[in-house]
């Protein structure tokens, strides 16, 4: 009886790794055949250790894969495979290349290496790696490749403009900021460009800044919880605005700022339409535009126009949506004004590119 | 639970929020940053609390409950999707103030009665097919990961996801709310207050009470428990599917009060987290809770450190209730020890 019941508790185990493993889709489940010998196009996509539905950056980006199958004529076949732990980036990566897809695009800062490697091993097929900067250095000796593009954005501007917006908003002269872990070049970018635009407007503001850097990468961006607690005790201490950056760890941040009821600012895309919750505080986003950027390097794939090297994909803030009656026409002219200098280069935000 | 330990802990919890007030000082005012320590440290302690206080129940029965962390996720996301499908079918897209009360109800509800279900599953296990307790715990942890992933990836990832209802409400507590400056401190949700109470109810119900008398018996001795009437058996099933229930709570804590949505492996280790803290509480509630409010505090002081700008790694902070827990275990400060039938499978006949 002990060992049938063994049995039963081994089975079940056995059955809730194979439930663990499930989740990600058909790649890992039954790896692709061997590409078909009609001019097919294909794309496949690799997310970093979050979700494909974050409702921010791999969710934007994998948008932008999805709009290039519906515009693009000849784009037929897309997939994605959810990375689950970080060791898995190169193997990810290869089901996609052995099964000869034509365009990968691999998202986030951590799979830089991977990528390159990757590029290196399949000179056919075309990379696109968002936020990976690369430069000629000892990592990456061969920089730059024909087939790989790294797509970066200016994360510092879009946080000088939300941290700008955030500094004019407040009544307490307390400003919050909720982010993921700083090791993360764009997540450093936007928290410390958040700082400097509160800065530039009121010398003397007090801004409280949060990088959930105490645990690992497969936490620090799915961690709603640890964001809303942390938003909560910023409010405690009178921030009256919160900007939320970092997966769903920014949105527990913006959570707890509707529920008591201060301003807050998303993160990545424009999060009125991502986090519904949300709407009664949100008063903009700082907004890298994925969907975009990646839909433009499929397409030059696609049309044969694609070119090694970098890529600086725009930013901006996103509307203010329902609550612009409570924005003032002054904070908004402010606001254009260092838009359009931080974009000829007037205003420099002075943030480094990764956290020294 | 011996008094020095007892007090060591308090002292502990004390220092971590002693240190936010000195170095935050020069920048906000003192009574500022206690009350918001406090405040803080009591919410992250909730679910800590809840989790410790499932491993009391079990553990005071002679059920090692390593499950309580697969117990919270399921709990988790099963309340979750009762409470989003509740709204659904109550005001459709809407979300009205009756629709979020009964969805909340039923949310809350059906997370409690899932950790009581897991409870009830661990018992049949370790209590009556005399499964290695820490095995039978795993698996639970196991399933629990892998189906709640599943399961989230099938209802939440394509087409149109119900929305949430909102959370829980903050709970206005008469006079104690309404203290000037400190009031603050009592702005807490529904299941933070609940999980003081039971704390309370606990220590009665373990100390005070028949039923605890023995569960206690069982715990320790369960051959003489036996021998006059106690049916060894059923306080263990009881107890565990008590503990499980409780564990329920802590995981509607997740879904349904701190952040209307759920995310796999959202508890993120908690529930082993709570289990230290009932080890370092020494398997009392009041000791327990203690414990729990140590880890909270030492939450609250890393946030709190990083918005003041302080240079130390929040890894260190993070890394000191877990020291503390091994200080404690050593007997320095007061010797405690497990119930001694506590993981041992009873059988009634041979032995």
């Amino acid at each position: 009886m002990r060992k049938l019941f063994m049995l039963v508790a081994l089975l079940l185990v056995v059955a809730g790794v194979a439930c663990t493993a499930a989740p990600t889709p058909a790649p890992t489940a039954a790896p692709p055949t061997k590409a078909p010998a009609a001019p097919a196009f294909r794309v496949g996509l690799v997310t970093d250790v979050g979700k494909i539905d974050d409702k921010s950056f791999n969710q934007s980006t994998w948008e932008g894969v999805q709009k290039a199958s519906k515009e693009i004529p000849g784009v037929t076949e897309i997939k994605y495979i959810e990375t689950t732990d970080p060791k898995d980036y190169d193997k990810n990566i290869a089901q996609f290349a052995d099964a000869k897809y034509d365009v990968i695009v691999t998202v986030g800062f951590a799979l830089t290496d991977a990528t390159y490697a990757a590029a290196k091993k399949y000179p056919s097929t075309k990379f696109v790696g968002i936020d990976q900067f690369l430069s000629k250095d000892k990592d990456h000796p061969d920089w730059p490749l024909s087939n790989l593009v790294g797509v970066t954005f200016d994360e510092d501007k879009a946080g000088y403009l939300a941290g700008a917006l955030a500094a004019q908003l407040s009544k307490t002269g307390t400003i919050g900021a909720v982010l993921g872990t700083d090791v993360v070049p764009p997540v450093w970018r936007f928290g410390e460009g958040y700082r400097a635009g509160a800065k530039a407007i009121n010398p003397n503001i007090n801004i409280v800044v949060v990088y959930h850097s105490d645990v690992g990468f497969d936490k620090t961006f799915t961690d709603p919880e640890w964001g809303k607690t942390t938003a909560l005790s910023q409010i405690d201490k009178k921030a009256d605005v919160v900007f939320g950056a970092g997966g769903k760890t920014g949105n527990g941040a913006l959570l707890g700022a509707a529920e008591k009821k201060v301003f807050c600012i998303g993160v990545d895309t424009d999060q009125y339409l991502t986090v519904p919750e949300a709407k009664g505080c949100l008063v903009s986003s700082a907004m890298k535009l994925l969907t975009p950027s990646t839909f433009n390097m499929i397409k030059a794939a696609k049309d044969g126009a694609f070119k090694g090297g970098l890529y600086t994909g725009p930013v901006g803030l996103a509307p203010y949506h329902d609550l612009d009656a409570q924005v003032p026409a002054a904070v908004k002219t402010k606001i254009q004004e260092l838009d359009k200098g931080l974009q000829d280069g007037t205003i420099k935000t002075n943030v480094a590119p990764a956290k020294p | 639970m011996s008094l020095p330990r007892f007090a060591f802990i308090l002292l502990t919890v004390g220092a971590i929020i002693a240190t936010a007030v000195v170095i935050g000082g020069a920048q906000l005012p003192a009574a500022l940053i206690l009350v918001s320590m406090i405040r803080t440290t009591l919410q992250v302690a909730t679910p800590l609390t809840l989790g410790a206080l499932s491993g009391v129940y079990c553990e005071r029965a002679g059920v090692v409950n390593i499950a309580i962390e697969g117990m919270m996720l399921l709990s988790a996301f099963f309340g979750f999707v009762a409470s989003i499908y509740t709204n659904q079918a109550i005001a459709g897209t809407e979300i009205t103030p009756t629709s979020t009360a009964l969805s909340l109800i039923v949310g809350v509800t059906v997370a409690i009665l899932i950790g009581g279900l897991s409870g009830a599953f661990h018992a049949a296990l370790s209590v009556t097919f005399r499964v290695n307790q820490i095995i039978s715990g795993t698996v639970i942890n196991i399933l629990a990961i892998g189906l709640t992933g599943y399961l989230n990836r099938q209802l939440f990832f394509q087409g149109q996801v119900p929305h949430a209802p909102g959370v829980l409400p903050t709970i206005h507590i008469p006079v104690l709310a309404d203290l000037p400056v400190f009031g603050k401190i009592f702005e807490q949700q529904l299941i933070a207050i609940t999980a003081i109470v039971l704390v309370v109810l606990t220590h009665f119900v373990l100390f005070h009470t028949p039923w605890g008398l023995r569960t206690r018996a069982v715990g320790e001795h369960p051959r003489a428990a036996d021998t006059v009437g106690i049916n060894v058996f059923k306080m263990r099933y009881a107890n565990t599917i008590i503990g499980g229930m409780i564990a329920g709570l802590a995981g509607a804590y997740f879904t349904l009060e701190s952040v209307p949505s759920f995310e796999p492996l959202m508890t993120n280790g908690r529930g082993f987290i709570s289990l230290a803290a009932m080890i370092f509480g020494g398997w009392t509630p009041f000791g327990a809770w203690a414990a729990s409010l140590v880890f909270g505090a030492a939450q609250a002081l890393q946030i709190n450190a990083q918005g003041f700008g302080i240079p130390v790694p929040s890894q260190f902070v993070g890394m000191l209730p877990y020291i503390l827990t091994m200080i404690a275990l050593t007997g320095i400060v007061g010797k405690t020890s497990a119930p001694a039938a506590d993981g041992i499978a009873y059988e009634k006949t041979g032995g």
